[in-house]
C-alpha cells in the first residue's frame, strides 16, 4: 500500500484522498453489511407495511396506511405493548441495579470472589432457550422443584406456565440472568481513580457518599450504555414467553397465554400464524419508533447525569 | 493463558496495576479483609442463581417412572437418560451444524469487527463521525427487527436452508464488538503507526503485525460473545434452515415430546444440560481474557 516516499511527497490533498480511501476500505465490510442486511431490509419492511402482502402470492396490495391505523387502533397492541413494558419495568431496573450492588461487592477483597463472580455470571450466558427450558422443566405442574418445594409446606400443585402465573415464570427466567452486567461493571469499576477514592475516604466521606460523589460518575457512562443495551433487549423478548408455553415442547405461538402474549410475541404469530405479513411489518416500523423514542427518554434523563471523564494523559481520538 | 495474560499486560493503555485486582490472588501487598456481611450475601445469591442447575442435572438422570415422586432424589439414577436424549432427536448432527455456524460466524466476526474499529479508531476520512453515529445507531436497531425482512430478501435469492446468511452476517461485524474495538484501538499513541510507516509497512500491515496481536484479549472477549450469541440463537436458524437441518437450539426446544405432544421433562433437562456445557466451558476457559478483553478495551 502507502510507502513513506510516497506519502511525503504527495500533495496534501492526494495523502487525504488515500487516507479517505484507506478508511473506506476498513469499513467496507461492515459499511456494506449494513447497507445490505439492515437499512435494505428495513427500507423493504417498510414498503411491505403498506401492504396487505400474505407473504406468498407475488401480489402485494397498496393498502396505504390502512395496517398502521388497524395497528394502533388494536387494543391487541395495547394489551401487548403494556405487558412488555411492564416486564421491561421490572426487569430492566432489577438487572442494572443487580448487577451494579453485586460487581460492587465482588470489587471488595471478599474472599472467593473469582468463585462468586463465576457463579453469578454463569446463568447470563446461558442462552435464552436453554433458560427458558430449563425453568420449565423446574416449574413443571407434575414433576418440577418449585411445586416439589412449595408441596412441603403443604400446597398443591401449582400450574405455572398457564394463566398470569406464565408471566410470573417468565420474570424468573428473565432475572436468572440478573448477574448479566458485573462482568462489564467490574471492568467499570477498575478505572475509576485510586487517587479520588483516597482523597474521599481522607475526607472522612462515608461508603455512601464516596459512591455517590466518585465512583458513580466515573462509572456513569458506562451504567447508561448497558441501560440502554438492556432496554432494547428486553423490549424485543419473546423466546422465553414462546418456548415456556403450556404444550408440550412443539410450541405453536397460538399456545402462549395471554399473560405472555408481548410485542415481539403478537408480531411473530400475525407472521407466522396468520401469515399477515403487511401487518406484522407494520407492527415492526411502529415499534422500531416506540424503542426509539424510549431510547431517547433514558438518553435524555440519563445523559444529563452522566459525567463524562476526559482523561487529560489519553491520547488519540476520544469521541 | 498465560501467554494472554502477558501480552495484555505489556499492551494496556492503562496502568497495569488495576487489572491486578481483577484476578490476582489476594496474597500481594494488602491484606485479605473480611467483609462477613458480603461474603454472605454473595454465598445467599451464589447458591440461588447456582439451585437450577442442580435441580436441571437431577431431572436429567430422573427415571421417567419417579418423576412426580415425593422425594428429592430419585433412588435409581438413571443414566440412559442422556442416550436416550441423544437418540430422541438428531442430537449430534445439529450439534454439529451448531459448531459450524458458531466458529465460522465467531471468527468472521471477530476479524471484520477487529477491521472495522481499527478504521474509526486510527483511520481519517469524509463522513467518518456521521458513520460512527450510524455505527451507534445500529446497536438500538433490533436484530429481530430486520430479521424477518431479511428472511424475506434471503428467500428470493434461495438463501433458505444454507449456510451463507451467517456467512454474510459474519463477515458484516457486529457494532457492539466494533464498539469495543474502536474504544481500544483508540488509546494507543499515535507514534505506535509512524514506527511502522517509517519501516515501510501499509495500513494493513500496520494492522495486522501490530494492532491485531495487541487486541488478543479483545478478539477472545468478542468471540467468546459472538460464539455463545450464535449457539444459543433460535430465531435465526428457525426462520433460515430447514426443520432437519437445523441448529441444536431449534432442536432442543422442539423435539422432547412423545407422539402425544406430551412434554419428556427428564429427557429435556438432560438434552439441555448437555447443550448449556460447549458455552459453560469456553467461558470458564476463556474467563481471563474475557475479563481482561472489557477491562483493555477502556470502557469509560
Amino acid at each position: 500500500m502507502t510507502t513513506l516516499t510516497g506519502i511525503r511527497r504527495r500533495s496534501i490533498r492526494g495523502a487525504r484522498r488515500r487516507d479517505g480511501l484507506a478508511f473506506y476500505g476498513f469499513i467496507s465490510p461492515w459499511l456494506l453489511g449494513t447497507a445490505v442486511l439492515t437499512v435494505f431490509p428495513l427500507g423493504y419492511a417498510l414498503y411491505v407495511s403498506f401492504t396487505a402482502w400474505d407473504g406468498i402470492s407475488p401480489f402485494k396490495p397498496w393498502v396505504g396506511l390502512a395496517n398502521y391505523a388497524e395497528v394502533l387502533s388494536s387494543p391487541d397492541t395495547w394489551s401487548a405493548l403494556s405487558k412488555t413494558l411492564l416486564l421491561v419495568a421490572i426487569v430492566v431496573p432489577a438487572t442494572i441495579l443487580g448487577s451494579l450492588v453485586l460487581a460492587i461487592w465482588l470489587n471488595e477483597k471478599v474472599k472467593g470472589r473469582i468463585v462468586f463472580r463465576t457463579i453469578i455470571f454463569l446463568p447470563a450466558i446461558v442462552p435464552a432457550v436453554a433458560a427458558a427450558l430449563i425453568w420449565k422443566v423446574i416449574f413443571d405442574k407434575d414433576s418440577g422443584s418449585v411445586n416439589r418445594v412449595l408441596g412441603t409446606f403443604g400446597i398443591h400443585p401449582v400450574s405455572w406456565v398457564t394463566g398470569n402465573n406464565a408471566f410470573i415464570t417468565l420474570l424468573v427466567v428473565m432475572l436468572w440472568g440478573i448477574g448479566a452486567g458485573i462482568i462489564i461493571y467490574l471492568a467499570a469499576l477498575q478505572t475509576v481513580d485510586a487517587e479520588q477514592l483516597e482523597a474521599a475516604k481522607m475526607d472522612g466521606a462515608g461508603a455512601l457518599a464516596t459512591f455517590r460523589h466518585v465512583t458513580l460518575p466515573a462509572i456513569s457512562p458506562i451504567l447508561l450504555f448497558q441501560t440502554v443495551l438492556t432496554l432494547i433487549t428486553t423490549l424485543q423478548v419473546f423466546i422465553p414467553a414462546l418456548l415456556l408455553a403450556p404444550v408440550g415442547v412443539t410450541q405453536t405461538v397460538a399456545s402462549v397465554p395471554v399473560a405472555n402474549r408481548l410485542y415481539m410475541v403478537d408480531v411473530w404469530s400475525q407472521f407466522f400464524q396468520y401469515s399477515r405479513y403487511g401487518y406484522g411489518s407494520a407492527m415492526i416500523i411502529v415499534f422500531v419508533v416506540v424503542i426509539l423514542i424510549l431510547t431517547a427518554i433514558v438518553f435524555r434523563i440519563g445523559g444529563r447525569s452522566v459525567y463524562y471523564a476526559v482523561d487529560p494523559d489519553q491520547k488519540g481520538d476520544v469521541k | 493463558m498465560s501467554v494472554l495474560e502477558k501480552t495484555d499486560r505489556s499492551s494496556a493503555p492503562k496502568p497495569a496495576a488495576p487489572m491486578d485486582k481483577v484476578t490476582s490472588s489476594p496474597n500481594r501487598k494488602n491484606r485479605p479483609e473480611r467483609h462477613p456481611v458480603k461474603f454472605t450475601l454473595l454465598l445467599v445469591v451464589s447458591i440461588a442463581l447456582f439451585l437450577p442447575f442442580v435441580a436441571l442435572a437431577i431431572k436429567g438422570l430422573t427415571p421417567a417412572s419417579e418423576l412426580g415422586a415425593n422425594s428429592w432424589f430419585p433412588t435409581d439414577w438413571r443414566w440412559q437418560n442422556i442416550p436416550d436424549a441423544f437418540n430422541q432427536i438428531p442430537y449430534f448432527k445439529f450439534a454439529a451444524i451448531s459448531t459450524f455456524i458458531a466458529v465460522v460466524y465467531s471468527l468472521l466476526t471477530t476479524l471484520s469487527s477487529a477491521l472495522v474499529g481499527y478504521g474509526f479508531a486510527r483511520l481519517k476520512g469524509p463522513g467518518k463521525r456521521a458513520l460512527f453515529a450510524v455505527l451507534i445507531g445500529m446497536m438500538i436497531v433490533p436484530q429481530i427487527v430486520t430479521l424477518i425482512p431479511t428472511y424475506l430478501l434471503f428467500s428470493q435469492f434461495g438463501l433458505i436452508g444454507t449456510y451463507w446468511p451467517w456467512v454474510l452476517w459474519g463477515t458484516a461485524g457486529a457494532p457492539y464488538a466494533i464498539f469495543l474495538y474502536r474504544q481500544f484501538y483508540a488509546s494507543f499513541p499515535k507514534e505506535l503507526e509512524e514506527a511502522a510507516r517509517l519501516d515501510g509497512a501499509g495500513r494493513l500491515r500496520t494492522f495486522i503485525s501490530i494492532f491485531v496481536p495487541l487486541s488478543r484479549p479483545l478478539m477472545v472477549t468478542a468471540f467468546v460473545i459472538s460464539f455463545n450469541a450464535t449457539w444459543g440463537d433460535y430465531v435465526a436458524p428457525t426462520l433460515f434452515l430447514n426443520a432437519d437441518n437445523t441448529t441444536l437450539a431449534v432442536g432442543i426446544a422442539t423435539g422432547y415430546d412423545n407422539a402425544h405432544g406430551i412434554l419428556l421433562p427428564q429427557l429435556l433437562a438432560a438434552g439441555s444440560f448437555i447443550y448449556i456445557l460447549p458455552v459453560v466451558i469456553l467461558f470458564l476457559f476463556a474467563q481471563r481474557s474475557y475479563v481482561r478483553g472489557f477491562v483493555s478495551s477502556g470502557i469509560k
